[in-house]
């Protein structure tokens, strides 16, 4: 057993601190996550420079053939930065579910393009809020809400119903009978709703099998779970400052016990959380079995780093309520990370299951 | 990153799991009142079983008549024998007093203690806190005076665990009068029926026994049941701290895994398991322990490597202890108006072990450093916040 990363993954997280300090400053991520249909076209391209979009690809598909853990280790950075950019649903979700069910000429078509940061693939693949459907003539009409950043995206993956069946088509964009309308959030996340009127699909969109989406949700769920705690590990680190720092009544507010035993409450969330993803992610990674594993870790996760991050408000106290002060984009950040790719509620179920609770 | 274990590791667990099939634990007779407190329960003879098997001393080093093994073997066989709801509530304390004996203690200890622990023959209690000495243990009254080569030991312990059942206390004393926050004090070795010492038992909320208090008056001790240099005993058990935390907690997961077993066996059979609520506190208990359970390997990852531990164990102690709380409180709601049936009374469920664990788990986020004393700890210790002033 060994919980240190290893040398090249120490590397990888060491290199994504720095750039994201650097090209990502908190101004920069506030700025982003503050204008509506805010997309960094710049910081988009200049991370598949670094490899990252593409971290999931073999080589031979422009990628660098890392590991799933590799990519929550990053993601973990990026969600430490706030970094803005649809990552988890095109460079994570959308690649797996085209690695697993794409044929040979989209996958050749589309994920080295994705790897460089030319392309965009989103995701519509949740049931909540999604009524798509194809009809007996090859029609897709409905809708799909909660798809992130559609307005940057090239094509969509989504789930439809076809007759009981529930296949995945790659649906293009620019296709007729496409919308893509504005969902306006508490958050920094760029929300769509999918709207398909009589959209004409043929056996070239479908993506088989249509079962490489739980697998791809269970990617996306670690992502968002590396997401979370890399957001709750800022939230703890900006709390620890402050209660050494600011000073009421003639001592740092972190000199009294009120607040010491919050913030030690905050580092056993991070902790904990940390340690569920984890040993998930390294499960995933070495091919054992790992979908409870994932729920439990996206589950713990969404409660424990919301926590961190309202209890970081209490200890930041007024100036944390303030727009300029980035506490509350990290909680934002945790919010909305909590409800994709299954929320709590969800995991929870599959966890009951794996448990032996009977239903 | 690596989060399974060895093949040597799961060979040693298959081998402890194979020794608890042919030895069911209803063949070892239990010791004292209160089987358990919740951390297994006192058998001598499940321990002489453990010695038997040469698995108390396995990681001592040869010289002391140990095989070496590595430290991820106790690990190993802790979390089979709480899995599996073992008595081996003395193990942490005896593992811990050994290690103390083979870092710093005489000849004599290390040639009759050492052995006897090694059989499983000797067990241990702690004789720290006092009355007037709790949370703030340096307060503690009872003197150690020297008179040649002897001690003669007077004062007041309490809420010593196993003190009436064990073979030996570790007395916790000031040896000297000027005695400074950290220097002149020094810890004893003193086997139980030594002339002067009196052990009374304290009945506790469940109407059992598992604490005790200890009147020392005159007890006159060998030097060389001294453990330590004089006067340097509150920095060895210091040393000790992080070591102990982990040691007398790192049983909780695999233990309170095993509750929430029967607790889901419990929900399936009387059909609770459709309860969409309780689906959801069961299934986040579940991940709850997963994460506990991480806790403790990371913290067993800095013991093993010799990493500086600042507030890890002290972080998942009280975890351990508020998880444990959480899962009572759960398994109490499960069980409705059956839940406050104790073990014996006709009708009580699952043994009448969830209703006991409720109470004993009371007592857990205040035995060996409260959950308010350990939160302060990781705070400064831990995150570098500044400490609240002290008298010095």
């Amino acid at each position: 057993m060994d919980f240190r990363p290893s040398s090249s993954q120490q590397l990888l997280v060491a290199t994504a601190r720095d750039f994201l300090r650097k090209e990502c400053p908190p101004e920069r991520a506030q700025q982003i996550a503050l204008d509506p249909g805010g997309f960094d076209q710049a910081l988009w391209r200049h991370m598949a420079e670094l490899g990252w979009q593409g971290l999931l690809l073999p080589a031979d598909l422009g990628g660098s053939a890392g590991s799933l853990l590799d990519v929550i280790l990053l993601v973990e950075e990026m969600g430490r930065a706030c970094a803005p950019g649809p990552f988890v649903p095109s460079a994570v979700v959308a690649t797996s579910v085209l690695l697993a069910a794409g044929g040979a000429d989209h996958k050749k078509r589309l994920l080295p393009a994705m790897a460089g940061g030319e392309r965009i693939v989103g995701v519509a693949l949740g049931d909540a809020g999604n009524t798509l459907a194809i009809d007996e003539r090859g029609r897709l009409a409905g809708r799909a809400l909660f798809v992130e950043a559609a307005h940057v995206a090239d094509a969509l993956i989504v789930a439809a119903d076809a007759g009981g069946e529930r296949p995945l088509l790659l649906l293009p964009t620019d296709r007729r009978g496409v919308e893509r309308r504005p969902l306006e959030t508490i958050g920094p996340e760029q929300m769509f709703e999918l709207a398909c009127d009589g959209v004409a699909v043929s056996r070239e969109d479908r993506l088989e099998p249509a079962t490489a989406r739980h697998d791809a949700l269970h990617a996306g769920a670690l992502a968002r779970t590396a997401e979370m705690v890399g957001a709750a590990q800022r939230v703890l680190e900006l709390a620890v400052e402050h209660a050494k720092t600011r000073v009421q009544g003639g001592r740092p507010i972190g000199g009294h016990q009120a607040i010491q035993h919050a913030c030690a409450d905050l580092v056993r969330d991070v902790d904990a959380s940390r340690g569920l993803l984890y040993a998930a992610a390294w499960q995933a990674s070495e091919g054992v079995p790992a979908a409870a594993d994932i729920a439990m870790a996206k589950a713990y996760a969404s409660e424990a780093c919301l926590a961190v991050a309202r209890r970081g408000h209490q200890i930041f106290g007024a100036i944390g309520y303030c727009e300029e002060h980035p506490m509350h984009l990290l909680h934002k950040r945790i919010l909305a990370a909590t409800l994709d790719c299954g929320d709590a509620a969800h995991h929870l179920e599959d966890v009951a299951r794996a448990i032996g609770l009977r239903g | 990153m690596e989060f399974g274990f060895s093949v040597a590791e799961q060979a040693f667990a298959e081998e402890v799991r194979a020794f608890l099939r042919d030895n069911p634990l209803d063949r070892f007779a239990l010791d004292g009142m209160d089987a358990g407190y919740g951390s297994g329960a006192h058998s001598r003879a499940f321990m002489r079983a453990l010695g038997a098997r040469g698995w108390i001393g396995m990681c001592w080093p040869e010289m002391f008549g140990g095989r070496a093994a590595p430290m991820f073997f106790k690990l190993v066989l802790f979390e089979e024998l709480a899995r599996a709801g073992a008595p081996f509530g003395p193990l942490a304390g005896s593992w811990q007093t050994a290690d103390a004996i083979i870092e710093y203690g005489s000849e004599r200890l290390r040639a009759e203690v050492l052995p006897a622990i090694a059989r499983g023959e000797a067990t241990f209690w702690q004789g720290y806190s006092e009355p007037d000495a709790g949370s703030d243990l340096l307060a503690l009254k009872t003197e150690a005076r020297r008179d040649g080569h002897h001690y003669v030991i007077r004062g007041h312990k309490i809420w010593s665990s196993h003190a009436g059942i064990a073979t030996h206390g570790l007395v916790f004393t000031r040896t000297s009068r000027e005695a400074r926050r950290s220097r002149g004090f020094s810890m004893f070795v003193v086997p139980n029926g030594t002339p002067g010492m009196d052990i009374r038992p304290i009945r506790s909320l469940t109407g059992g026994v598992y604490h005790y208090e200890v009147f020392l008056d005159d007890v006159r001790v060998p030097e060389d049941l001294r453990l330590g240099p004089e006067g340097e005993g509150f920095q060895a058990l210091l040393n000790g701290l992080d070591s102990d935390r982990f040691w007398g907690r790192f049983y909780k997961a695999p233990a309170l895994e095993r509750v929430l077993r029967r607790l889901v066996d419990h929900a399936n059979a009387t059909g609770a398991s459709t309860d969409a609520g309780l689906r959801r506190r069961l299934a986040a208990m579940a991940a709850e322990l997963a994460a506990l359970r991480l806790l403790f390997y990371r913290a067993a990852c800095l013991l093993r490597d010799g990493a500086p531990i600042t507030y890890e164990t002290a972080m998942a102690k009280v975890y351990a202890d508020e998880t444990g709380q959480k899962l009572a409180r759960l398994g109490m709601d499960l069980l409705g108006l059956w839940s406050p049936l104790r073990a014996g009374s006709r009708e009580a469920p699952l043994d009448g072990e969830i209703s006991h664990a409720y109470l004993t788990s009371l007592g857990h986020t205040i035995a060996g450093g409260t959950a308010e004393v350990l939160r302060t700890t990781v705070a400064v210790r831990g995150l570098g916040l500044p400490a609240e002033p002290r008298k010095a």
